[in-house]
């Protein structure tokens, strides 16, 4: 079995989440309580045995420095294996040049060191789980150039926004990449998920920097679509994708259908993250809980209904939260009622008492306000 | 290495025989506690906490999976450049055939050679039986602020249970000048939590006399103190105010337990700045479905509730089906009630499974139900 060198990109500067994304990149947003969006694609790269794994970062790097750490929990052997964390050189000047072929670049003498003859590329801000041996396999047995991984859908003129979609051929080769601009439900979603050789991803890399500076990977690939045999592989299981804040909201708030969480999480493929060593949820006499998942260390007393709860969240007396994101440490005090809002880290709803929003539009609560 | 101040020894050979077929393959310290702990996370959670950094635990009853969990020093953070957890069993040595360890002061001089490799200051001998939360930096403090020789930690007990415990009589110094071994007649309510910080090379001299001494039963309270006494040598008690159980009993474990759901109770596993610490499952977070109703209740990750829980503690994994009632109840990891089950004042035992409709427990019945066979549904 030949090896690859893992990679995760961040995601591209046209993907904004107004106000959370102020504080972190996408891929470190809180996910289902406990999780971070990262822990995905760096699981699905532990689990298929890769070890060595580079993260890239191109704004506000501590949150994931800290979150991701040696790699240890994500079960990556700390002498043989690596997980690096790279950032990006200029990206303050403009974010157009804010691209993953400049983090490629700024960084490119680390991928050249890798031993690994292959790369297996995977983004930061979806949320998918994919064995990559199989991939790697499928990709040289095709004899292939790249494959691309997608993902047929059928509400792209709801979702998936900001993605790019990829029109096939018969034989799975890769006719087209273009945008998903929501005008039909189906759509094969490109899951920004590439296999090649490490040689030809250095060649790419230099050759979309003489042609722009604004490049990015899938543009070259685009690009190169006649020169170079691209196939498109077509992933089965759940797949999301993070890329403005309702997207966010949605991906949250789907993960209460229980069956839809045991596709996405099983037994056999851990999604590992950071333990923050949070005891037990401690449920008070004349707490009502309902339809959902509340993560460790909360505090319940009041009522909770169709929404996640985040790692050591207090819902204090008479308290109503409903269709709700609450991420870790927020604390709801006594008689606030709140519904479909996002209420980021650290805030404190003590004054407020009233939150109200609609699930089309939902609220937000920045980090540490309190309100 | 620079010179250690105090090493730990954890006391983890017992069986706990009390716990019925809790322990029938697992030490006692392995035993599952407060939703997502074992017991033994607590004196290591506070060796931890309290800036220690090497800790030996002396294991002899079922040792290999208290072993092989010991041995996880990342649980604790009990893993960097000079920190370790070391799971120490009886050996054969090159002088003395392979043996159990005879009485709780033999444990540790057969392990001399350990403790005199980090060549410590102090020693800090804890049992691994115990429910609490303790700072033993403050305990060395005082006694070194007391020019101790040995200290002992103490507990005031209500009167009429002190003759269950080892009592100290001690001084309006707290010096102690008697140890009585559960008394009939107590004179004092100050029973030892078995915890103990000796100077080091006074209780090395010691154990080495005590061990050629054919008389001694090897044990702590019984030889090793009363030795000190008698040569002289200053034993203090170090009153411990704070929540402290041994959970040696079916009873007494889903007593502490149920100790977790009052929020006033002072063992609040909630303080951040003294976290219990364990193992790191990789469990979904805790589903709680639609149609549940939880009503004062203690539940961890990978637990799933679609039925009604009132009073009741979950252990990881630990699954409640659509229409089922837990009251008053302890469910261990993985346990499983099924569909309109109906379980009160139970306990029940690690993956064990309850039918559809099985009906199990009473409200009033004077001791816990132990459930540690899977009960057949009623179709």
């Amino acid at each position: 079995m030949p090896r690859a060198l893992g990679i995760v990109t961040p995601s591209g500067n046209n993907m904004k989440v107004h106000g959370m994304d102020f504080y972190r990149p996408i891929s470190a947003f809180s996910f289902l309580g406990r999780y971070r969006i990262v822990d995905f694609p760096v699981s699905n790269m532990s689990n298929s045995d890769i070890e060595h794994i580079q993260v890239y970062v191109s704004q506000n790097p501590r949150s994931l420095a800290e979150h991701l750490g040696t790699g240890r929990t994500y079960n990556i052997n700390s002498k043989r294996g690596r997980l690096q964390l790279l950032f990006n050189q200029d990206s303050k000047v403009n974010e157009i040049y804010n691209t993953d072929i400049r983090a490629f670049a700024d960084n490119i003498d680390q991928i050249e060191l890798a031993s690994e003859p292959y790369v297996i590329i995977s983004p930061g801000y979806m949320i998918f789980k994919e064995d990559y041996n199989d991939l790697l396999r499928e990709h040289v047995a095709s004899g292939a150039d790249v494959t691309l991984l997608y993902h047929k859908v059928d509400n792209a003129d709801k979702s998936f926004r900001n993605c790019r979609t990829i029109g096939l051929n018969r034989q799975k080769g890769i006719k087209s990449i273009g945008w998903n601009d929501g005008a039909i439900p189906e759509a094969n979603i490109f899951m920004d998920t590439y296999v090649m050789t490490k040689e030809l991803f250095l060649k790419l890399i230099r050759k979309a920097q003489k042609i722009s500076s604004v490049y990015r990977l899938v543009d070259i690939i685009n690009e190169e679509n006649d020169e170079l045999d691209i196939r498109g592989l077509s992933h089965k299981g759940y797949f999301n994708a993070i890329t403005d804040f309702k997207s966010y909201y949605d991906a949250n708030i789907e993960m209460l259908d229980f069956d839809k969480a045991k596709d996405l999480f099983t037994d056999e493929w851990p999604i590992y993250t950071v333990t923050t060593d949070s005891c037990p949820v401690r449920y008070a006499k004349g707490s009502k809980v309902k339809n959902s998942v509340v993560a460790n260390g909360c505090i319940v007393e009041g009522t909770v209904e169709n929404s996640i709860i985040g790692r050591g969240v207090e819902i204090r007396k008479g308290a109503s939260v409903k269709n709700c994101v609450i991420l870790g440490h927020a604390k709801i005090g006594e008689g606030a009622k709140l519904e479909h809002q996002v209420v980021d880290k650290w805030a404190k709803i003590i004054n407020v008492k009233k939150l109200i929003a609609t699930a089309d539009n939902p609220g937000y609560i920045k980090r540490g306000d309190t309100l | 290495m620079k010179q250690m101040e105090m090493l730990a020894m954890i006391l983890a050979g017992g069986r706990g025989s009390r716990l019925k077929s809790l322990t029938s393959k697992i030490a006692k310290p392995a035993v599952s506690f407060g939703g997502r702990y074992r017991i033994i996370d607590f004196p290591l959670s506070n060796c931890a906490n309290s800036g220690l950094d090497v800790v030996g635990v002396l294991t002899q009853y079922e040792p290999v999976f208290l072993s092989s969990y010991v041995s996880q020093g990342r649980y604790w953070g009990l893993d960097s450049r000079d920190s370790g957890v070391y799971a120490i069993a009886p050996r054969e040595k090159a002088d003395a055939e392979l043996d159990v360890y005879k009485g709780t002061a033999d444990a540790i001089t057969q392990n001399i050679d350990f403790i005199d490799a980090y060549n410590p200051e102090y020693l800090l001998v804890l049992s691994g039986d115990h429910i609490y939360k303790m700072n033993y930096a403050k305990m060395l403090a005082y006694h070194k602020e007391h020019k101790s020789d040995a200290t002992i930690a103490v507990i005031g007990v209500p009167m009429k249970e002190a003759s269950r415990f080892g009592i100290m009589n001690a001084d309006e110094n707290d010096k102690i000048y008697e140890f009585q071994e559960k008394p009939e007649h107590p004179k004092s309510n100050l029973a030892s939590m078995g915890i103990y910080i000796f100077t080091w090379k006074i209780l090395r001299k010691l154990l080495l006399a005590d061990a050629k001494n054919e008389e001694s039963s090897h044990d702590f309270g019984k030889d090793i103190i009363p030795a000190l006494m008698n040569a002289g040598r200053n034993v203090y008690a170090y009153r411990f105010k704070g929540y402290w159980k041994d959970v040696g009993t079916i009873d007494s474990l889903w007593e502490a337990n149920m100790d977790l759901l009052d929020h006033s109770s002072e063992l609040n596993l909630s303080d951040y700045s003294w976290r219990i610490y364990s193992e790191d499952p990789t469990d979904l977070p805790q589903y709680i479905g639609p149609d549940a109703e939880i009503d004062t209740a203690y539940i961890t990750q990978g637990c799933r509730v679609d039925g009604k829980v009132v009073n009741s503690v979950l252990f990881t994994n630990a699954h409640v089906a659509e229409g089922a009632v837990v009251k008053d109840t302890v469910l261990m990891p993985g346990a499983k009630v099924g569909e309109g089950a109906k379980v009160t004042r139970a306990l029940v035992a690690n993956d064990v499974v309850i039918g559809k409709g099985a009906k199990i427990g009473s409200a009033n019945s004077p001791e816990i139900l132990l459930v540690d066979q899977d009960v057949k549904g009623v179709e």
